[in-house]
Order: C-alpha cells, then sequence, then structure tokens
C-alpha cells in the first residue's frame, strides 16, 4: 500500500511536469515573448513570469531580447544648412515596444529590425543636420553648440517612425562622431600649419618685446628710486645746512677772526698730506733765519 | 514465502512448480533484479541529494545575484540582490540563478577619434607616420571649437553600481559605455580650442569630457560609477611638429620674459639698496655738517676772548702753530733765499707722472 502511494505521487508528480512543459512557460525579465495560435496572432507578454499556453503544435511561443539594443551608424557624409559637407555617425539604443510588429515585419529577426532602423536613422540625420549650421556643432562659445538639441531632434525624429512601422522603441540617440570628408582634412591641415608659424612668429616677437619692457621699465624704476634717494640725500643736507648756519651765526660776533680761524683750516686741511712747500726766507719763522724781527704780515 | 523478494523493488516471483534446473535460473535472475533494484535505490538517493543540494547555492564576495522566480527577479531595490553567503532558491526551472560580478573594476576604452596605430607601436609608444589627410576609414579625428583636428582618445574605468539595471536593460552595457564616452570626446572637443585641448586648459578640457559622461550615466541610467577618466590627446601626426614649434616658441618667450624679469628683480633690489646708501650717506654728511660747525662755533667762541684781548698775537699764535704742523706734514720743502743781487730766482719744476704702486689684493691700484 505505501509502495502504490509513492508510485502514485512520483507518478502525479511526473503528470504535472509534463504538463507545465506543455501548458505554461517562463518569460524572463529581459524578454518579451509572442503566442501564436495555429500561426495567428494570439498575445504578447511584456510583463515576466509564469504564462499559460496551449501545447505545441496548436500554439508557438516566440521569445526576444528586450533590453535596450545598441546600434551604430556608418560615418557618412551629409550636409549642414551652410552648405558644409560633415562626416556624422550616430548610435542608436532601440528596444521592442510591439512584439506584435517585431515579429510580423522582422520574423523576430533582430539584424533586419537595425536594417531598416539604418534607413531610418539616415534620412532622420540627414533631415536634422540640414536645419543646423556647421557653427552649431562646433564654437568657441559652448553655449552655442547644439549637441544635445540636435540629438534630442534626432531621436524625435527616429522614434515616431520607428514605434508606429516597425514596433520598436527608440530611447537612445548620440553622436558617436563628428570630422570632416578626407579631401578637407588636407585643407585644415594646411591651415593648422600656417597658423602654427604665425604663433611662433608671433610668440618671438612678443617675448623679446615683452622682456625689452620690463627690463626698461626696471632701468626707469631704477633711476627712480636713486633720483629720489639723492633729493633726499640733498634735502637732508640741506636741512643740515640750515641747521648749521643758525651756529654759524656766532661768528658775526668776529667775522674777521671768524675768516682767519677758516683760513687756517683750509690751510691745514689742504697741505695735510703729501706736500711739496717751496718757502723763501721772509717765511714766518723760516725769517727768523735772516735776523729778521718777527713782525704781524710777514707771512706768506 | 522465505523464498520471495522483501524488499521494496524487487520483482516478486510467484510460487509455481519448477524443475531443478529453473530453480537455479529463477534465484540467478533473482540476484540481479535485486542488484540492479539496489543500484536504482542508490541513485535515486543521489538523486535527491543532488536536488536538494540545488537548492543551495552561495554568492561569493565580488558578486551578487538575483533570482529570477519563472523569470521574474524576486524581491525589489536592495532585496533584490543576494550578497555573499549562503541562500536558498527552488532549482532551476522554478528559480534561476543570476550572477553579477560587482566588485572588480572595469574599462572601456574610447578610440573613434585617435590616429591609426598598430599593436607594436602602441606597445613601443612609437608614433606612426602621419598622413597629409585623415581617411575616415583608417583613422579617426575630432574636430575643436576653432575648426581645428585633433586625435582624442579617453579610458574610462567604472564599477557597476547598479547590478540589475547594469546587465538586464542593456543587451551591451559595454558597447552604449564606449558610444557615450565616445560622445563625451567629440562633445568636449567642439567646445574647446586646440591649442586649450592639448596644453592650454587640459584639465578643462578633461573635466568636460568628464561631465559629459556622468550626464549619460544618469541620463540613461547605466547602473555604473565613474572611478577614474584618463582622457589623451594629440595633434595630428602630420602637423604635430608645427604644434611642438609652436610649444618651443612659447617656452623661448616665457624664458625670455623670465630673465628680463630676473634682470628686473635684480636691478630694483641693487637700485634700492644703493638709494638707501644714498640716503645713509645724506644723514651721515648731514650730521657731521651739523657737528662740525656746532663744534667750530664752539671753537670759535672759546678763542674769542683770547682775540679780543690780543688780536695780532693770536693771529701769530696760529699762524705759526698752522705753519709748523703743514711744514711737518709736507713731503718736500725748500727754502730759497733771496738773491743778494735782488733779482728774482728762476724755479724750473719737473712734474713726474708718480709711478704706480703694486696692486693691492683684489682692487685698484693704488698711487
Amino acid at each position: 500500500m505505501k509502495k502504490t502511494r509513492l508510485s502514485l505521487v512520483i507518478g502525479a508528480l511526473l503528470l504535472v511536469i509534463f504538463l507545465a512543459v506543455l501548458f505554461a512557460f517562463q518569460v524572463r525579465s529581459t524578454e518579451v515573448a509572442v503566442v501564436t495560435t495555429f500561426g495567428k496572432y494570439s498575445a504578447s507578454y511584456t510583463e515576466p513570469g509564469l504564462k499559460f499556453r496551449l501545447p505545441w503544435p496548436i500554439q508557438n511561443i516566440y521569445r526576444f531580447d528586450n533590453r535596450l539594443q545598441n546600434f551604430e551608424r556608418k560615418f557618412e557624409q551629409t550636409t549642414t544648412r551652410d552648405a558644409k559637407n560633415i562626416l556624422v555617425s550616430l548610435f542608436v539604443g532601440w528596444r521592442i515596444s510591439d512584439p506584435k510588429i517585431f515579429l510580423e515585419r522582422f520574423n523576430g529577426d533582430s539584424l533586419k529590425a537595425e536594417q531598416q532602423l539604418e534607413g531610418l536613422v539616415r534620412n532622420a540625420k540627414n533631415a536634422v543636420i540640414g536645419r543646423y549650421n556647421f557653427s552649431d556643432f562646433i564654437s568657441p562659445d559652448p553655449k552655442q553648440v547644439k549637441f544635445e538639441q540636435f540629438e534630442a531632434e534626432a531621436l524625435k525624429e527616429i522614434q515616431g517612425a520607428a514605434k508606429d512601422t516597425y514596433g520598436l522603441q527608440v530611447e537612445v540617440v548620440g553622436i558617436k562622431q563628428l570630422g570632416l570628408p578626407e579631401a578637407i582634412t588636407g585643407k585644415v591641415f594646411e591651415r593648422m600649419r600656417s597658423e602654427r608659424e604665425r604663433l611662433v612668429k608671433q610668440f618671438t616677437g612678443e617675448g623679446e618685446a615683452k622682456a625689452i619692457e620690463i627690463r626698461s621699465d626696471a632701468d626707469r624704476r631704477r633711476d627712480e628710486l636713486l633720483a629720489k634717494a639723492e633729493a633726499d640725500a640733498l634735502r637732508i643736507i640741506g636741512e643740515a645746512e640750515a641747521q648749521a648756519s643758525k651756529d654759524y651765526a656766532v661768528f658775526e660776533q668776529k667775522p674777521e677772526l671768524a675768516v682767519f680761524l677758516l683760513q687756517i683750516k683750509a690751510l691745514k686741511e689742504s697741505l695735510k698730506d703729501r706736500a711739496t712747500v717751496i718757502l723763501d726766507q721772509r717765511t714766518t719763522p723760516f725769517n727768523l733765519l735772516t735776523g729778521d724781527k718777527p713782525a704781524a704780515g710777514t707771512t706768506k | 514465502m522465505s523464498d520471495q523478494p522483501k524488499k521494496s523493488g524487487q520483482l516478486k516471483l510467484t510460487a509455481t512448480p519448477v524443475t531443478g534446473s529453473d530453480d537455479a535460473s529463477s534465484q540467478a535472475l533473482n540476484e540481479a533484479l535485486g542488484s540492479s533494484f539496489l543500484l536504482v535505490r542508490i541513485l535515486a538517493v543521489l538523486l535527491i541529494g543532488a536536488f536538494v543540494a540545488s537548492c543551495v547555492f552561495t554568492v561569493t564576495p565580488n558578486e551578487v545575484a538575483v533570482v529570477l522566480r519563472f523569470g521574474k527577479p524576486q524581491g525589489t531595490g536592495a532585496e533584490m540582490l543576494k550578497r555573499q553567503g549562503l541562500h536558498w532558491a527552488f532549482p532551476y526551472p522554478i528559480d534561476e540563478i543570476v550572477r553579477l560580478r560587482v566588485g572588480e573594476t572595469k574599462t572601456v576604452r574610447a578610440a573613434q577619434a585617435w590616429y591609426a596605430v598598430s599593436a607594436e607601436e602602441e606597445a613601443t609608444g612609437t608614433l606612426p607616420m602621419g598622413n597629409p589627410t585623415i581617411s575616415p576609414a583608417v583613422e579617426g579625428h575630432t574636430l575643436t571649437s576653432d575648426g581645428n583636428i585633433l586625435h582624442v582618445r579617453a579610458t574610462m574605468k567604472y564599477r557597476i553600481a547598479d547590478p540589475v539595471t547594469y546587465a538586464f536593460r542593456f543587451s551591451s552595457s559595454t558597447n552604449l559605455l564606449v558610444n557615450a564616452l565616445n560622445n563625451a570626446v567629440y562633445h568636449a572637443s567642439a567646445r574647446h580650442t586646440a591649442e586649450a585641448a592639448l596644453y592650454k586648459d587640459v584639465s578643462a578640457f578633461n573635466d568636460a569630457v568628464r561631465r559629459r559622461m556622468e550626464q549619460w550615466i544618469v541620463k540613461e541610467n547605466l547602473g555604473i560609477t565613474l572611478d577614474t577618466l584618463e582622457v589623451e590627446r594629440s595633434a595630428p601626426l602630420y602637423v604635430k611638429s608645427a604644434f611642438d614649434a609652436v610649444i618651443a616658441a612659447e617656452q623661448d618667450r616665457s624664458k625670455k620674459i623670465s630673465e628680463a624679469q630676473g634682470y628686473a628683480d635684480e636691478t630694483i633690489r641693487k637700485a634700492a639698496g644703493e638709494a638707501a646708501a644714498i640716503r645713509s650717506g645724506g644723514m651721515v654728511a648731514s650730521n657731521l655738517l651739523v657737528q662740525a660747525v656746532s663744534a667750530e662755533a664752539k671753537f670759535f667762541s672759546d678763542q674769542l676772548v683770547s682775540y679780543n684781548r690780543a688780536p695780532e698775537l693770536f693771529r701769530q699764535r696760529l699762524l705759526t702753530a698752522a705753519t709748523a704742523e703743514v711744514l711737518t706734514n709736507a713731503t718736500d720743502k725748500f727754502f730759497l733765499p733771496e738773491r743778494g743781487d735782488a733779482k728774482s730766482r728762476e724755479i724750473r719744476i719737473q712734474l713726474n707722472r708718480e709711478p704706480l704702486t703694486p696692486k693691492a689684493p683684489g682692487g685698484q691700484p693704488t698711487r
């Protein structure tokens, strides 16, 4: 009896598994699924979980990756509003928004979807870039650069057609590459080289001019400093002279004595060192040698 | 009944009359079946053990795990993530364990705007030859705000901050990150001049790339944390020598200015010193003058009394003293007596250049 019960349990378990395989399927969180009945669309599942179905061949299940797919457009030439040729490549992030349309249009093949998307992206890119000037893509003033605006417009342009026609939700559009056609790059190189040569001359001239300016300014400041110092010294000495002139007032009591004393001093100072003196017999005190009496005014 | 199999799973044999040879073969069959059922039982036990073991899984420190039950993540927010340790889940296909490596730092490189370089040149740091034009099929470039061409390459290191978003939202997060990083490079280039991007404002250029990348991370909820972003830039190889010449000229300009600045500093410092010396000299001369005059005035006052008493004597006394001092100090003294015939004497003086004395050490010749 016990063995029979165990067998029943095992049998029931096997039956449940068998029925589950036949009548249920999973949709993972990264997937969407489409169910067809006798080849005809029946239902779409975009939420993950356990779903019920009728067994094959009555119903078929198609599962598609519902994560954001990355698609990159070729680096192609296009023309701006001001007739400048540029090369632009866009990258696009898309996911399946309507599994039914995706199945019907592309038979669930992502490569086919991207081939269709490529045409959409190309058209949108050319149309939107045609509304922008070249200066909207590169500018010394960051506010003039309209990268984000361009990307938003391109996204909007692609989104409508992709969703309605192909069941795709385009969520991201960005510039992947931006450049110039090969023929133009050569001309840009020539311009870059000539600009650099001009800069070399400019920097060389600037260096010399600035150095001369700094040196002459330094010389001027040196002269100013010295002139001011000389003036200060002169003023100080002038003040001293003024002070001295007060002391000189005492000489006015006896000017002849003052003059005499000053002369004596000058005489001593001028003949203080390495002097050659030629005297005659009348010079005091050598007049004593000739027997003359010392007298006033005989000194020469 | 003793010859009947007792254990479950064994085939039950009915008791029928058999011959001796039949009995032996039945016994052999019984033994064979008994062995088989034993094997089946062991297998069943092992399968049950494997089933139980499959319900348990471990998560290592550098990863997190998400349990999908019938394809749907279990839990919400942080509860969704099973971190390091032992965990339990139903076996597949009821539950599915998705492991995500979050601890390690990942790297992506955006080289869409870089020049063509071989792996060998890259490894040795050798620059390839520059071409007079850039072929878009071979190498990339960016456009700067002043219409110049540059090569820029960015390498980003990042960690996964939101594993569920990173793994479940994007079919290839890496590709999207590379594209976003390329976009950031072109975005920054379009706003900076070639000189700024190359050497004048490198940090601002790097910041612009980083800011744009961070905008992408937030805007598209990429589920990562940006660690480091290294931006390399190069002038086009064909005109690189012209850029190098500009750098050399700028350095030369700086050198000239720096030398002139040095001259200016030295000149002004020296002049300031000279000015101080001149002022100091003025002060010294001033003090000397005042003191000298004061002394002379005092000397005059002191001598005035004597002078008033006998002026001529005073004069002679001082004159004689002065003559003595002068003649004592004089190097050469000549005494010329008057001629007896009262005629004037003729004196001839030959003035020779005085011989130079030997040079003083480190100084000018002294006389």
